[in-house]
């Protein structure tokens, strides 16, 4: 039963994380993608403002690991 | 030379160019406008870096010759796109139109008989239910309503109700939000059933008039491609040449004209004007001081240049300021290498860049990549060494190798690695706030010292936290909270009540570079996921090539994240400590991209 609570845990540590990025992302998108077909030379930008919600998805697959590693997983 | 405005003195005309000199340059700005517009409708890459002559004799022939070759792009292109919506809009009604052709053959349909054709989006198939009950209260059972799912999602709707009775059905499908779809253009006044094969022999020519219209479009390329780089080359000369007229000023019988150059390349500059022009030309060096108006050029040594591409991706810093390039070439590879860290992968990587640097012209962006790629490549190598990995754990299973440094597959160590990352965030984040202090100690006394003692702040929470935890002797760890109480209050002071938020904010910076380690494992993980995929498939063969395509899919993986993270912390965590943007770019006065 430990092990389904753990593998629980470590499993809404990364998802709700990656949830919340990717409804970050999902509003970040339409408003690069408007601002590539007005100035191309945006792109890098654009792609830079993309990675920075992934930032909640890296920090809960670290959380992750230390929950399942702590566990001895 | 960078040309400044010109000089505003009494006895100067700070405006000499004539007004026929004004109306060339607006004509030859229009003519650069056509022959570029041209040139993108038929493809044709832009021209080779090449100093050209000048022909003002032939302006009035090339004027000409770019408005009639933008014209007949323009209107290539416009037949083009109507041939192609044409193909799109037929190819949609033949699957309709194909899905109910039985009801179309010749004598099926009697004339007092109305056909509707609805194509319905798929969200709104829905709508059909309660359309058929409304039909059915409305014409009793006088009608005739058939749906097919075409291939793309969208539901074919054909409704066959008497002519008597169309005003009325009419009126229903408005109610129920369907709109008929009129037969294409040319159409409209045949039967469907008369319509059908007409555009089955019109969508089968369309492709080979496509065809025609490219074939006349390589040709009329090639025409282009011999012209229009003498012209864009010329007439942009023959603009900057103007335009430095309007910046210079003049008297009767001299000129002035001021702008910037490096440093190093004024004596140079001043010894070919005396020799072009002669002994009367006098350069005269003015005192610089904190200019607002001066461009900016960034100048590194050979090795780190290629990185400048990765500065010059975000506004140019101002004059004056910190270059990070040389940073961003020590550490952007680094971070990359402990990312990727892969034997295999960093050979890949260093044949691509190689494969990049031999086909790319000498200082273009491509060459500029290939040779950041190479860098890369190597560090990758580096790391993976240390890692000991091969293509994930292959190198081990295959040929034995052993991790030097640390086993990035293996629990404890990973604990490890998390600590190597946030400690060379840790770094990068204090070398950012050094240079915060430097780039401010000129300008922002009070700005510097706040910079210096977040720096000193961070070292000192570090401090305390490694001897709270031992690896530090615990007695190291009262002096540094102490420290830390006494430089707070002085930190508000200096920086004001935003203060203990920005430093909160960068030690939240410092813990973003844990990226560095979740990537690094995802790629391992990935890449053993790859080579156990071969041993699981039964088939030796299946196995290996599916374990070949995991390992493309994680190369390709490979090489993006990592390169969109170490950007991101380089732009992000490190510049956002000290970098200034706002310069203006270095642009000599010379022949078009030839600088």
């Amino acid at each position: 039963m430990q092990i389904f609570w753990i593998t629980l845990s470590a499993a809404l540590a990364i998802a709700i994380p990656a949830l919340a990025t990717a409804w970050a992302q999902s509003r970040i998108g339409p408003a690069a993608a408007a601002s590539l077909a007005e100035k191309p030379e945006l792109s890098t930008t654009v792609i830079v403002m993309l990675a920075i919600p992934e930032t909640m998805s890296i920090l809960g697959f670290v959380v992750a690991m230390f929950i399942m590693l702590r566990a001895g997983g | 030379m960078h040309l400044a405005s010109p000089p505003r003195l009494p006895a100067l005309n700070s405006a000499p160019t004539t007004r026929r000199e004004q109306r060339l340059l607006r004509q030859l700005r229009t003519l650069v406008a056509d022959a570029e517009t041209a040139r993108t409708l038929l493809g044709l890459p832009p021209p080779a870096p090449a100093a050209v002559a000048s022909d003002p004799a032939l302006w009035a022939t090339w004027a000409r010759t770019a408005r009639r070759l933008r014209r007949g792009a323009e209107q290539l292109r416009e037949r083009r796109q109507r041939l192609e919506e044409e193909q799109a809009l037929l190819g949609k009604y033949r699957e309709m139109l194909d899905a109910f052709a039985g009801l179309f053959e010749a004598g099926h349909l009697p004339g007092s008989v109305r056909a509707y054709h609805v194509i319905l989006r798929p969200g709104q198939a829905a709508v059909v239910e309660p359309l058929r009950q409304a039909l059915t209260e409305a014409l009793d059972s006088a009608f005739e309503l058939r749906t097919r799912t075409l291939s793309a999602g969208d539901t074919a709707l054909l409704l066959l109700v008497p002519l008597s009775r169309t005003p009325r059905v009419e009126h229903l499908l408005t109610e129920s939000g369907v709109q008929e779809v009129p037969l294409p253009a040319g159409y409209e006044r045949a039967t469907a059933a008369e319509a059908l094969p007409r555009m089955r022999a019109r969508l089968a020519a369309l492709p080979a008039l496509v065809e025609a219209l490219e074939t006349e479009r390589r040709a009329r390329a090639a025409t282009a491609g011999e012209l229009l780089p003498a012209i864009l080359g010329t007439t942009q000369d023959a603009i900057s040449r103007l335009e430095a007229v309007g910046l210079s000023a003049s008297t009767r019988t001299a000129f002035v004209v001021e702008g910037w150059v490096p440093a190093p390349d004024l004596p140079p500059l001043a010894e070919r004007l005396r020799q072009r022009i002669g002994p009367e030309i006098n350069v005269e060096e003015l005192p610089t001081g904190p200019d607002g108006d001066a461009p900016v050029v960034l100048q590194n040594p050979r090795l780190f240049r290629p990185f400048q591409l990765l500065v010059e991706m975000l506004p140019l810093p101002t004059y004056g300021s910190i270059d990070p390039t040389p940073f961003v070439a020590v550490f952007f590879p680094v971070f990359f290498g402990l990312m990727l860290g892969d034997i295999g992968y960093g050979v890949a990587l260093l044949g691509l860049g190689l494969f990049l640097a031999r086909r790319a012209r000498p200082g273009t962006q491509l060459k500029a990549v290939a040779q950041i790629a190479l860098v890369c490549a190597v560090f990758t190598i580096i790391f993976g060494v240390l890692f000991g990995e091969l293509f994930g754990d292959l190198g081990r299973r295959v040929l034995g190798l052993h991790p030097l440094l640390l086993d990035r597959e293996e629990p404890k160590d990973i604990v490890s690695f998390l600590i190597l990352c946030v400690g060379i965030g840790g770094v990068h984040v204090l070398l950012g706030l050094v240079l915060g202090v430097i780039n401010a100690f000129h300008g922002h006394r009070r700005q510097a010292v706040g910079r210096g003692l977040s720096a000193v702040m961070i070292l000192l929470v570090v401090v305390a936290l490694l001897a709270a935890v031992h690896l530090l002797p615990a007695q190291l760890l009262t002096p540094a909270v102490v420290a830390l109480l006494v430089a707070f209050p002085v930190l508000i002071v200096a920086e004001g009540i935003v203060a203990p938020v920005e430093l909160l904010a960068t030690m939240g910076n410092i813990l973003s570079y844990a990226r560095i380690m979740a990537l690094g494992t995802a790629s391992v993980m990935l890449a053993v996921v790859a080579n156990r995929l071969a041993g699981a498939m039964g088939s030796v063969v299946v196995g290996a090539i599916f374990a070949l395509l995991f390992h493309l899919v994680n190369f390709a993986l490979g090489l993006f994240s990592p390169t969109v993270h170490a950007l991101r912390l380089h732009y992000v965590e490190f510049f956002g400590r000290f970098y200034s943007p706002g310069g203006i770019r270095y642009r000599p006065f010379t022949h078009w991209r030839t600088h």
